[in-house]
């Protein structure tokens, strides 16, 4: 257990693996969140008569692209990681199955897979926390728009911490994130359906 | 049969596991109780490198899975010291150029 542990850690202190799983984390959780808007905005505007139903449909979208951020990172790393070994192998001429260097990729690839999928879950989750209050603390149309000022905060926190990760103004980078939930949000009333 | 004391081993690792974490891997190996490691060329993918390992009853075999287990493949024993005396290599006049 302790072992595991250690292992674990060493993976999370690795750069690359940090690397990846920040990618996958933020897109994934950007993809996520705009998600959440939309069907926040899309359903206020349908007519969809509670927050709870929202937060159902909301719900169902979460496990799928939660599910899809897992499996498809999954496979994408199950395939880079195999072309890293073979390139390995061709330097070394050696086989380097059952090597520490496979069972590390095989847990860098287990968080990278995690990390892509939480990113997705958290994006469309949190938004639609403020549903769950409608009618016993807000209106819909509060509580809708409570949703769209979740989810542009939380886009402006992925984009802060990417400012500030890469030493650039992180208030410019958080905004700059965070402007792409207002225009999902304007992009549902004006277009039609 | 003498125990071995020192080994020298002429290996090719890939560039990760970084020689520290290398080191401390083939340190693990219960026979080995110091070692050193010295960086000879650096290619693309790969380090040629120089172990040195000493201990009372150094065990070549599991030194050499500790190298297989962290991705690296021995190319030569360059050198073993077995016994207890201390034994110097001596030059011989096959080295006079």
């Amino acid at each position: 257990m302790s072992r595991r542990l250690d292992d674990l850690r060493e993976l999370l202190a690795d750069e690359d693996v940090r690397s990846i799983s920040r990618r996958y984390f933020v897109s994934n959780g950007f993809d996520g969140t705009l998600t959440s808007v939309g069907v926040v905005v899309g359903s206020y505007l349908s007519g969809v008569p509670d927050g709870l139903t929202v937060f159902k449909i909301g719900v169902g979208a979460a496990i799928g692209l939660g599910t899809s951020g897992v499996w498809s990172v999954w496979e994408i790393e199950r395939a880079e990681k195999r072309l890293e070994i073979l390139r390995l192998e061709r330097a070394m001429l050696t086989d380097l199955d059952d090597t520490e260097i496979q069972r590390r990729q095989h847990g860098a690839r287990r968080i990278n897979a995690v990390m892509s999928g939480l990113g997705p879950v958290l994006g469309v989750l949190l938004p639609l926390v403020p549903l769950l209050f409608e009618g016993s603390v807000v209106t819909l149309r509060t509580a809708t728009l409570a949703s769209v000022g979740v989810g542009v905060g939380l886009l402006f926190t992925f984009g802060a911490y990417l400012g500030d990760l890469s030493e650039q103004n992180w208030v410019v980078s958080g905004l700059r994130m965070g402007l792409a939930g207002v225009v999902v949000a304007l992009l549902n009333l004006v277009l039609p359906g | 049969m003498a125990d071995v004391t020192r080994l020298v081993l002429d290996l090719l690792k890939p560039h990760d596991p970084d020689l520290v974490e290398f080191s401390n891997g083939v340190a693990e190996s219960p026979s080995v109780e110091g070692l050193n490691t010295t960086l000879i060329e650096t290619d693309r993918e790969v380090q040629n490198v120089k172990l040195t390992v000493e201990g009372d009853a150094v065990d070549a075999a599991e030194v050499e899975a500790a190298v297989e287990d962290l991705g690296g493949t021995v190319h030569s024993i360059d050198e073993v010291t077995v016994g207890d005396r201390p034994v110097q290599e001596r030059p011989t006049p096959q080295d006079r150029r």
